[in-house]
């Protein structure tokens, strides 16, 4: 349960094919999670984020990446690596990590705060998801579903 | 003097904190410049030509996907004009309510500018990240701000980020009147920071490097933002109908965008060229803060820009508080309208300058052809320019390094938008 807490799930992603990852792991949440889980569909990180994990106790961040790996892949960053990651170039300000260390530096960050990157094919505007990644999200959220209701 | 006679290469490959993609090769040889081209990499967007054979009404979900920072500027500019194109009169109501949009898009672009990409080069940082450290009041002023100026492309536009509430004629939407009253709150909170801003950019100690050039901005009844005749310190005005004839786009081999002459001549446009030539159009109270802060317009020192777009915060801010302050939503927020064949061309002022948009459509309000002039692509030639002047007055025998830096804080004092400026390359496909 989650108390009195105030938790958020935030998926990052865009309408075009993979990169809608983090979107439809928070569809596949919808109705499953106590009332007071916030549900959020962000469609750019960059400085918008930061109001949000300022007013949380608990975030679970999910977006799309590309590293190489296999479509669906989860990877779990943790906090104190941070540092030792870029987003890479963007053409619209800060990428996630930007985001999440400019939180870090302003004292926004919350208590806890889980970053999942999830592995993506091609990501062609008007595109559908590739089955790896819509299975991968339905695995993702039975999970986060679990730490909620056991 | 044996110091001045080597030739140094610098070549910036990727050019940080700006939008978009973009590089600078420099030369200098026997201490001169021989060779400095700002070089826009970032892929042609062919906009133009995808507009082509479209109908009216998708102009301006199409051309808000130019700019994810200044897309209201692509979408009123572009309704304003395929308007004109059909003798079409939108509402007053849906008149004012645009220039409270335009206002939110200045709000957020200026902040986002000013705190996360400009400043942490005056008070040597290399990042916002880095600056928040040590100044995380200043951050989280700038950030609030840039919350304000989202609220209010929010309230009309449904979102922030490439939002859908304008219309050929209108609105989609009107908001409800509660909405905007909850808007007026914020922006109320808003304002004393927003003023703190203008008080701290005065406090900045700049570079000093004064320059001659041209300033160009639109000139109308009021400071201009989404209507106007085109004005330039030289004393030209002129209709929009008229920008082809004074202003020539011409292409280089070294960029993707457009560079842009007026009269042969390159030209500032853009906040420091709009308060160069409107400053005493502002609000008594804004003008008295200035001169109480030392802050002097128009100003030579490119460098006065970062202060121009914090007192065009405070006076968006303002003016958007005045347009929603007797707020009542209309039972229309639209009117019908017939497409017809024809010509038409409109401009605006987008956080970073003069848009300039040209449409031709048929009897149905197809699109036959699109121009579309952003203010980075007429901003290349001036900052080509000015890192020619300000590189000399700091002086070429400086280490690589620092003429690296002094090089990427005069592009980033521009705020180019590179995204938005490589709009187009003609192609030329040869078959044997």
């Amino acid at each position: 349960m989650s108390g009195s807490r105030r938790i958020k799930i935030i998926g990052i992603g865009s309408p075009s094919g993979d990169d809608q990852a983090g979107w439809l792991v928070i569809d596949a949440l919808a109705n499953k999670l106590p009332l007071d889980v916030e549900l959020i569909k962000l469609d750019r990180p960059g400085t918008l984020l930061i109001p949000l994990l300022e007013k949380a106790d608990r975030v679970i961040l999910i977006d799309a990446m590309q590293s190489g790996g296999l479509p669906g892949e989860i990877h779990h960053f943790v906090r104190d690596e941070w540092a030792n990651y870029r987003t890479g170039l963007s053409s619209h300000g800060l990428g996630v990590f930007e985001a999440l260390k400019l939180a870090q530096e302003l004292g926004c960050l919350p208590e806890t705060l889980d970053l999942y990157g999830m592995e993506i094919g091609a990501a062609m505007p008007g595109n559908t998801p590739s089955k790896a990644v819509i299975s991968s999200a339905g695995k993702f959220a039975e999970k986060v579903t679990m730490c909620f209701t056991d | 003097m044996a110091e001045q006679q080597k030739t140094v290469s610098i070549h910036v490959p990727v050019l940080t904190r700006v939008e978009g993609e973009g590089a600078l090769h420099l030369r200098i040889q026997a201490g001169r410049i021989e060779e400095l081209k700002l070089r826009i990499y970032e892929p042609p967007r062919f906009f133009e030509k995808f507009l082509e054979g479209r109908s009216y009404h998708e102009v301006p979900d199409m051309v808000a996907r130019i700019c994810g920072i200044c897309p209201v500027a692509y979408q009123i500019t572009a309704v304003q004009t395929l308007e004109k194109l059909f003798g079409v009169v939108p509402p007053p109501w849906a008149k004012a309510m645009r220039r409270a949009m335009y206002c939110g898009e200045w709000i957020q672009s200026h902040s986002l500018h000013i705190h996360l990409l400009a400043a942490p080069d005056f008070f040597g940082y290399d990042s916002a990240i880095a600056m928040a450290k040590d100044h995380p009041e200043v951050v989280r002023r700038g950030l609030k701000l840039q919350a304000a100026g989202n609220a209010l492309m929010d309230l009309f536009g449904a979102r922030s980020v490439h939002p859908v509430g304008v219309k050929v004629g209108g609105f989609h939407h009107a908001p409800a009147e509660d909405q905007v009253a909850r808007m007026r709150e914020q922006l109320d909170e808003a304002l004393p920071l927003a003023e703190e801003l203008v008080r701290w950019a005065a406090t900045i100690a700049m570079p000093q490097d004064d320059q001659a050039f041209t300033s160009v901005a639109l000139d109308d009844a009021r400071y201009a933002i989404e209507a106007g005749d085109i004005s330039s310190s030289l004393g030209m005005s002129i209709a929009a109908e008229a920008f082809e004839q004074r202003f020539n786009e011409y292409q280089v081999p070294h960029s993707t965008a457009f560079f842009s002459r007026l009269d042969g001549q390159p030209y500032l446009v853009g906040p420091l060229a709009r308060m160069n030539l409107h400053a005493t159009q502002l609000p008594a109270s804004i003008q008295t803060l200035m001169a109480e802060t030392g802050l002097v317009f128009p100003s030579t020192n490119m460098f006065m820009s970062l202060a121009a777009r914090a007192v065009e915060i405070l006076y968006a801010l303002g003016e958007a508080r005045r347009l929603l302050q007797d707020y009542q939503r209309p039972s229309r927020p639209d009117v019908d309208v017939r497409p017809r064949a024809g010509v038409a061309m409109g401009c605006t002022e987008a956080p970073r300058g003069l848009l300039w948009h040209r449409y031709e459509t048929d009897a149905e309000g197809r699109i036959l052809s699109a121009r579309i002039v952003p203010p980075t692509s007429q901003n290349q030639g001036r900052i080509e320019e000015d890192l020619r002047l300000s590189l000399t007055a700091f002086g070429l025998d400086h280490e690589d390094s620092a003429l690296r830096l002094h090089c990427e804080e005069v592009i980033r004092n521009y705020d180019p938008c590179i995204s938005c400026a490589t709009h187009f390359l003609r192609l030329a496909v040869e078959r044997k």
